[in-house]
């Protein structure tokens, strides 16, 4: 009961923070924190297949980028200029062609439907999980697991990325789409500089967070936990743990691409460096800094991590060496903190449970 | 030696109805033959013990059993459905329950944890998204921990207990499943001469309202609580019946010739 108190206290601590923030950031730092509550939100992916049922996925940016990917492209048609075929488009077309979404480049019409924004945002949700769904299929019914699902999935990110850039009349390829109207929903329009959108990541954080929290403690967490242990035993108790993490990695994926929308509207691009797997790499970097077990922990992972990346940045002496010291952090965490930044707050809290009884002891 | 009344329990009380069979079941590794020929019949509320030597299948007829591996040839049935090749979820939930040798428990998770996660019988993945696990014990295991003497450590982390209480906490999440038969891979395994004990009294126990199929070695602990032994010898069995029977037959010394097995016995 008292653990439990403690977690919601630090939840909530979290959150009131969150919210707070914007009220003493100016708007360059206001958009900055916005991009780190995404990267929470694939924290936050990262934990619940990798913390929670222990599948490392090594191609989360795949699922982010296309998420960012799918809102970019019904963005990208609602700049005027853009209409009726986007500009790269017209760098890329035969002399000839039709001005028009249907022929201008090879392709071009699959842009069509994302002339609605609703179907932009709604893809970049399905399109991660039935990505995840097929390739989850494959692989777990082989009962491929640890550092090969890892391998996999790092290697489909990179086939994404080099389609993305391998096309460019329908992708913008290497430069990606960067000329994007911002957000409009119901006539109200989400600044990325300014509190709407930061406040729009943040309440999708939270839900993101809440959902994840229920569907953990459900009965299928309990499942997946003891998948997380010992899979095969799990199968000897009659279950089919293909399911269960087919499931959660469907989720994750689903949970990445709704990072990754965010993504495009807070930082007004999506390009094929969102799928590389250094990026894919970082992810897990902030998940496993932060507690990998701990939905909370990979937020608050991914916001200390991105916070220091991008102080370090604007030092000339830091930044080349930024990238080492992560790494090193990242060697160290896994090697005598693997419950990171989260375990030691745990560590800190519980006291050691004494027997209540010798009897206890010697039963 | 021991203060475990070893009572008999007459054939009268032995259901003759077959509750496991396999017919001709054989495993081939590279031509050799794991488990040769196997034709084994274990009745209900039975209680049955096979010995043999190491490599003489005993373990991997139990894997063949509970699906873990697939026979080269024959068939396992499980009253009357073929359950050979269906998969070991699928073979665990029409009813067949396995421990094994070294305790494979959820060692991060609370013992009432770890028998939910067993008693469980809706293993749907959606069925479970939309449930929410109880904080106190079922009925059943309640029952299965009070068996098994866990009542007092519910809410420990299996990590805490000791290797006899794994033991256990593995019978009891087996039971938990309330399997039609249930496979034990050496239940006494590492166990003290206490623990020993109380394990031989919680088989006899389950015996007649379970049917148990046990592998062992150690031939005090077996003739203490079974009645029919089955003997395999180089993946064949080599001979059934009781105890004194199986000390009297001539195949089995000869196989065990200079063997430790039997000779402590």
């Amino acid at each position: 009961m008292k653990e439990r108190t403690i977690t919601f206290a630090a939840y909530l601590l979290f959150f009131a923070v969150v919210f707070a923030l914007p009220l003493a950031l100016n708007s360059f730092w206001t958009n900055r924190i916005a991009v780190y509550l995404v990267y929470a939100i694939c924290a936050v992916g990262i934990s619940l297949s990798w913390g929670y049922a222990g599948i490392l996925s090594l191609g989360q940016g795949l699922f982010f980028g296309i998420g960012a990917y799918m809102i970019a492209m019904s963005l990208t048609l609602a700049v005027p200029d853009n209409n009726p075929v986007p500009q790269f488009m017209l760098l890329n077309m035969e002399p000839n062609a039709l001005r028009d979404l249907c022929c201008v480049t090879p392709g071009s019409f699959l842009w069509e439907p994302f002339r609605y924004l609703s179907i932009g945002i709604l893809a970049g949700i399905v399109v991660p999980c039935v990505i995840a769904a097929a390739l989850g299929y494959v692989m777990f019914k082989r009962r491929t697991s640890g550092v090969y699902v890892s391998i996999i999935t790092l290697a489909l990110a990179l086939i994404g990325q080099m389609l993305i850039i391998n096309n460019q009349p329908l992708t913008g390829g290497f430069n990606g789409l960067a000329d994007l109207a911002p957000l409009s929903v119901g006539g109200v329009e989400f600044d990325p500089y300014g509190k709407s959108v930061y406040y729009l990541v943040a309440a999708v954080l939270l839900i993101v967070v809440l959902l994840s929290r229920l569907v953990v403690s459900t009965r299928l967490g309990h499942v997946l936990k003891a998948v997380r242990e010992d899979d095969s035993r799990v199968r000897y108790l009659g279950y089919n743990v293909e399911s269960y993490k087919l499931f959660i990695y469907c989720l994750s994926a689903a949970v990445a691409g709704v990072a990754g929308l965010l993504f495009a509207v807070t930082s007004e691009f999506a390009s094929p460096s969102l799928m590389s797997t250094s990026f894919s790499i970082s992810m897990v970097i902030w998940a496993a800094l932060g507690g990998r077990g701990s939905l909370l922990g990979a937020c608050v992972g991914a916001l200390i991590v991105n916070f220091i990346g991008s102080v370090a940045s604007e030092n000339a002496a830091l930044q080349p060496v930024w990238p080492i010291v992560l790494g090193l952090m990242f060697v160290l965490v896994v090697l005598v903190m693997p419950e990171g930044i989260a375990g030691i707050a745990k560590s800190w809290v519980a006291k050691p449970r004494q027997p209540r009884s010798l009897k206890e002891v010697t039963q | 030696m021991n203060a475990i009344p070893n009572t008999f329990r007459s054939d009268m009380n032995l259901g003759t109805e077959p509750v496991l069979r396999t017919k001709d079941l054989t495993v081939k590794f590279d031509g050799f033959a794991a488990v040769n020929n196997v034709n084994l019949t274990v009745s209900r509320g039975e209680l049955r013990v096979i010995i043999g030597a190491n490599g003489a299948g005993k373990s991997t007829l139990l894997d063949l059993l509970c699906g873990k591996t697939l026979p080269t040839e024959g068939e396992v049935w499980l009253r009357d459905r073929n359950i050979t090749g269906i998969g070991e979820a699928a073979i665990a939930r029409s009813g067949v329950g396995r421990k094994f040798q070294t305790p494979s428990v959820f060692k991060e998770m609370t013992v009432l944890e770890n028998l939910q996660v067993a008693s469980n019988r809706r293993t749907g993945v959606f069925a479970n998204l939309f449930s929410w696990r109880p904080p106190r014990p079922t009925e059943v295991e309640a029952e299965v921990a009070s068996r098994t003497g866990l009542s007092g450590v519910l809410n420990r982390r299996a990590s805490e207990l000791s290797h006899g209480q794994l033991q256990w906490l593995e019978l009891a999440m087996v039971l938990s499943q309330d399997p039609q038969i249930v496979l034990l891979d050496e239940p006494a395994a590492g166990m003290t001469a206490a623990e020993t004990d109380k394990t031989a009294q919680l088989l006899l126990d389950l015996a007649g309202s379970h049917t148990v199929l046990v592998i062992e070695h150690d031939m005090a602990f077996v003739k203490r609580i079974c009645r029919k032994i089955t003997v395999m010898h180089q993946g064949a069995i080599l001979a059934e019946g009781t105890a004194s029977e199986i000390e009297r037959n001539q195949a089995v010394v000869e196989a065990y010739l200079g063997s430790a097995t039997l000779s402590h016995a």
